[in-house]
């Protein structure tokens, strides 16, 4: 989860990078799974599908940020 | 290609996610994908019951293998991926690595010819397994609540926003991971099955029944890279073995290190 960035030779910086880009894939998947979903049941709550849009942008925009700001920070 | 064929004539059937379907072995439950789950225990369990049967400290041609084998994952993924303490989980991620490796493999050995990991069931389970333990591990170290909010509430981001990440990082640490550790392989090894079969059968048609000079060419082309592709195969399905333990390792390693 939270990348250890500490103590890692060469050899290691590669696997690393592999977890890395599985972790940041993950999460913007999961960031529009979660905010798409959310928005999906208040457009069926509210019958419009505007509800749907905002939360996939809201979650898109959630997930990359936390990409950032796991793993583009120096 | 395949439109190309079909249009020639309407005899050839492409592979598809059908030649993934089998019929019980002489009309009973039992399929050609569980014999091999069956057959690659077996094997793994003589191969390290000869192994390490009479272990002697020059070590004979048997057990010089199964160390070798053994020594691959305690050294290059337990060791590498988690550090000192990586040497409690290798058993569990050398089990891992080989029954995966062996599935795998069943894709080229003549006769079964079919990875048994491209079956969703057993890498699900196995990506549920690894799930389980590494959060277990998490919780373990860190109590439940210290856990999640280790996962969940990462340090130095205004307290309102976390109402949006928290359930996002919450799925990606409990279903993406999982999810896409079992895709990955499923995938893979479906695809590449897929892609043997396509350039066997389609061979073997554009050799027999298309006939002519077309037909023997691109048929004997079609074939002879079915060969290259099996060794390709045989790379993938290890390669596969390894990223599915090693990311697994790294999963159970993070937790262990998570700490805020």
């Amino acid at each position: 989860m939270l990348p250890d960035r500490t103590d890692h030779g060469s050899a290691e910086s590669g696997r690393k990078g592999e977890q890395d880009a599985w972790g940041a894939f993950g999460l913007v998947v999961s960031g529009v799974l979660v905010w798409g979903v959310v928005g999906g049941l208040v457009g069926r709550w509210l019958d419009s599908s505007l509800p749907v849009l905002v939360g996939l942008l809201v979650g898109m925009t959630a997930g990359l940020y936390l990409v950032w700001f796991r793993y583009g920070r120096a | 290609m395949n439109t190309w064929l079909l249009a020639a004539s309407e005899t050839f059937t492409p592979p598809g996610p059908r030649d993934f379907e089998f019929p019980g072995i002489g009309g009973s439950f039992f399929t050609k994908p569980m014999l091999i789950i069956v057959l690659g225990t077996l094997i793994i369990a003589v191969f390290f019951y000869l192994a390490a049967r009479s272990a002697q400290r020059v070590p004979g041609k048997m057990q010089f293998a199964g160390e070798s084998a053994y020594g691959f994952v305690r050294n290059s993924i337990a060791l590498d991926a988690i550090g000192k303490e990586g040497i409690k989980y290798v058993p569990y991620l050398a089990t891992l690595f080989f029954f995966i490796a062996v599935l795998n493999i069943f894709g080229i050995i003549p006769f079964f010819q079919f990875p048994a990991t491209s079956k969703i069931a057993i890498p699900l389970f196995l990506a549920v397994i690894s799930c389980v333990i590494f959060n277990a591990i998490g919780i373990k170290r860190m109590g439940f609540g210290g856990y999640f909010k280790a996962m969940m509430f990462p340090p130095g981001i205004p307290k309102l926003v976390y109402v949006i990440l928290a359930p996002i990082e919450f799925v990606s640490t409990i279903l993406i991971r999982p999810l896409t550790l079992c895709l990955r392989l499923t995938l893979n090894m479906f695809a590449g099955h897929l892609v043997l079969l396509l350039f066997v059968l389609g061979g073997e048609y554009l050799l027999r029944d298309y006939g002519g000079a077309v037909g023997i060419v691109s048929g004997a082309v079609a074939i002879f890279g079915s060969i290259v592709l099996t060794f390709f195969e045989a790379f993938v399905q290890l390669l596969q073995a390894y990223v599915f333990t090693l990311l697994s390792a790294l999963y159970i390693g993070g937790a262990l290190l998570e700490e805020h």
